[in-house]
């Protein structure tokens, strides 16, 4: 998935890449914001990240110039408050809008909304012969189905998108949390024992690996 | 202007005049001038200094009067001369015409004074929305590069961008435009937002939050409400008795007039003779100078935002024990959308 950012503030701009990069997108930055309409149009991206405050033309300008060509997702990104803003940028065609300083997982968390509503395609992870897919809340492996409550789900999804690192309990609860799961430490010990058990009933009962005092990893 | 008055403010001149019959009185009685004539020139002296006083008394009368009643009445004084004609005699006219001058160049200051000001709101919020880019460029930088210290620069960060938003909306509250939207929103999304928001605090605290009975739909600007629940809880960390047992519970409840959300903590309280205060601008009580870190302004800029909003904000405590703030959102106070269609 290409992803295109369009700010002006360069170091901002590396970040972003760098942490789209890193969440397995390919992000792209616009250069010439003269002509950012026919730079984009030519580029042809899954996704463009839109800042209002650009130079040469108001962003909000340039989606309604973008809108009157093409239907490539926008997520409309600023530092103004206000909702009046966010009103007519949705109006002009934006498919989502946030706010600066933005949570970056929040932030992810949206680019993968808009994303797939527009492709409408089922994501899933995989590890070994586990597939995940959260959009169904359950974990197949070969013909045998398992259903897992969004916790479970959410903090499985974390550990096979982090396999191979150890992800400790404060970074899952970040997690969590995120998508509007506010779970204490202990509720987050009995979550993670219940998806065990889970996937004991798979076959998979010792994948989840507990390192004392740094976290869990997949094994 | 009474006629005591004006007598009383001329009793100089009548006295001349008093002066001034009486020695041609007297000198016409010295020439043995004819009693008849003495008569008639007495009668013509007592009927030009009438003339003259009671006309010189009708327009000096109708014009004050008519000024103090206007003053009096106007609640912005400084409006005056464009209420009261300028008189025809002398004295008012200069009383009229300094009026006028001292008013213009108040008026010029005044201007002067808020376009500085307004243009100073305008780079205060320019430079929040400034602040905001390097705050960003650290937020995902800390993401980017995870150490062991990720979420001690996250909670700094996320203390500047709290003090930031105090400004900015400390600067909203004040001014006259207003740049919010009213509509229907989702209590409990809007309160998952800001805990997500300060989710770090949560997890690093190990601060447990309850949320109960949230689903209600409440009219109000998201961005304003949601600062407002920021701040206050905030506060509760701030106030935090920090054990394992500390939480915050937010919890709403309707009744015939409003929906009434309540922000719960079992801190360390306000104490009873501090309560009355806490909305007023700068106030740190008690609680401020143990702890040195209070502005006293989070709760003064809610209490503001609220009443623009048209919800009421209260608070109870008890010292040691909890701190309860309560939103109030009155329902007749609006109509619903449907109805405004229907009309």
């Amino acid at each position: 998935m290409r992803i295109l950012i369009v700010e002006d503030d360069q170091d901002l701009c590396q970040e972003l890449k760098l942490l789209l990069d890193n969440a397995g997108y390919d992000g792209m930055i616009l250069k010439d914001f003269e002509h950012a309409k026919e730079e984009i149009l030519a580029l042809c991206p899954d996704l463009v990240l839109l800042d209002i405050t650009i130079p040469f033309m108001n962003g909000e300008l340039l989606l309604k110039e973008l809108r009157k060509e093409t239907q490539i997702p926008i997520i409309m990104v600023t530092s103004q408050n206000n909702e009046v803003d966010e009103v007519l940028s949705m109006s002009y065609g934006a498919d989502d809008y946030i706010c600066k300083p933005y949570n970056p997982t929040l932030l992810l968390l949206r680019i993968e909304a808009v994303l797939r509503r527009v492709h409408r395609k089922l994501n899933h992870y995989t590890y070994r012969d586990l597939v995940l897919i959260p959009d169904r809340g359950v974990v197949k492996c070969h013909d045998e189905m398992l259903i897992l409550t969004k916790n479970e789900m959410l903090i499985l999804k974390y550990l096979i998108i982090h396999q191979g690192q150890i992800a400790s309990r404060e970074e899952i609860m970040m997690d969590l949390w995120d998508s509007e799961e506010f779970v204490d430490d202990n509720t987050l010990t009995v979550n993670v024992s219940r998806l065990r058990q889970k996937l004991r009933s798979i076959g998979y009962g010792d994948v989840i690996e507990t390192r004392k005092g740094l976290g869990y990893i997949l094994v | 202007m009474t006629m005591k008055d004006y007598l009383q403010d001329k009793a100089f001149i009548f006295l001349f005049y008093g002066m001034m019959v009486v020695m041609t009185l007297l000198m016409l009685l010295a020439f043995h001038v004819n009693i008849s004539l003495i008569i008639l020139i007495m009668g013509i002296d007592f009927w030009f200094i009438s003339i003259i006083e009671v006309f010189d008394y009708q327009r000096k009368k109708q014009f004050y009067t008519n000024y103090l009643s206007q003053l009096k009445m106007l609640e912005e004084k400084y409006l005056i001369c464009e209420l009261i004609k300028e008189p025809s005699f002398l004295e008012g006219r200069i009383l009229y015409q300094s009026l006028y001058d001292i008013n213009k160049s108040m008026l010029e200051k005044i201007n002067d004074l808020s376009m500085n000001m307004e243009d100073f709101k305008d780079y205060v919020e320019m430079w929040i929305h400034e602040v905001k880019i390097p705050l960003s460029h650290l937020t995902l930088t800390v993401h980017n590069h995870k150490s062991e210290v990720s979420l001690q620069i996250l909670e700094q960060v996320r203390k500047l961008e709290n003090q930031v938003d105090q400004i900015l909306y400390y600067v909203r509250s004040q001014s006259a435009q207003k740049d919010y939207l009213v509509k229907n929103n989702h209590l409990s999304q809007m309160i998952k937002n800001v805990i997500v928001k300060n989710k770090d605090y949560f997890i690093f605290h190990q601060l447990k939050i309850k949320l109960k009975d949230l689903d209600y739909e409440v009219v109000t600007d998201m961005k304003w409400f949601e600062f407002i629940v920021n701040q206050v809880l905030n506060n509760s960390f701030q106030y935090s008795k920090n054990t394992s047992d500390s939480y915050i519970e937010i919890s709403a409840y309707e009744n015939q007039e409003a929906i009434v959300l309540s922000i719960y903590d079992n801190g360390i309280g306000i104490c009873a003779s501090d309560l009355p205060r806490v909305f007023e601008k700068s106030f740190t009580g008690e609680n401020g100078r143990k702890h040195k870190k209070s502005t006293g302004m989070g709760l003064y800029i809610c209490h503001k935002l609220c009443e623009c909003l048209g919800h009421t904000m209260t608070i109870e405590s008890k010292v040691n024990q909890y701190t309860k703030v309560n939103i109030i959102f009155y329902k007749n106070h609006y109509y619903h959308m449907d109805e405004v269609t229907k009309l």
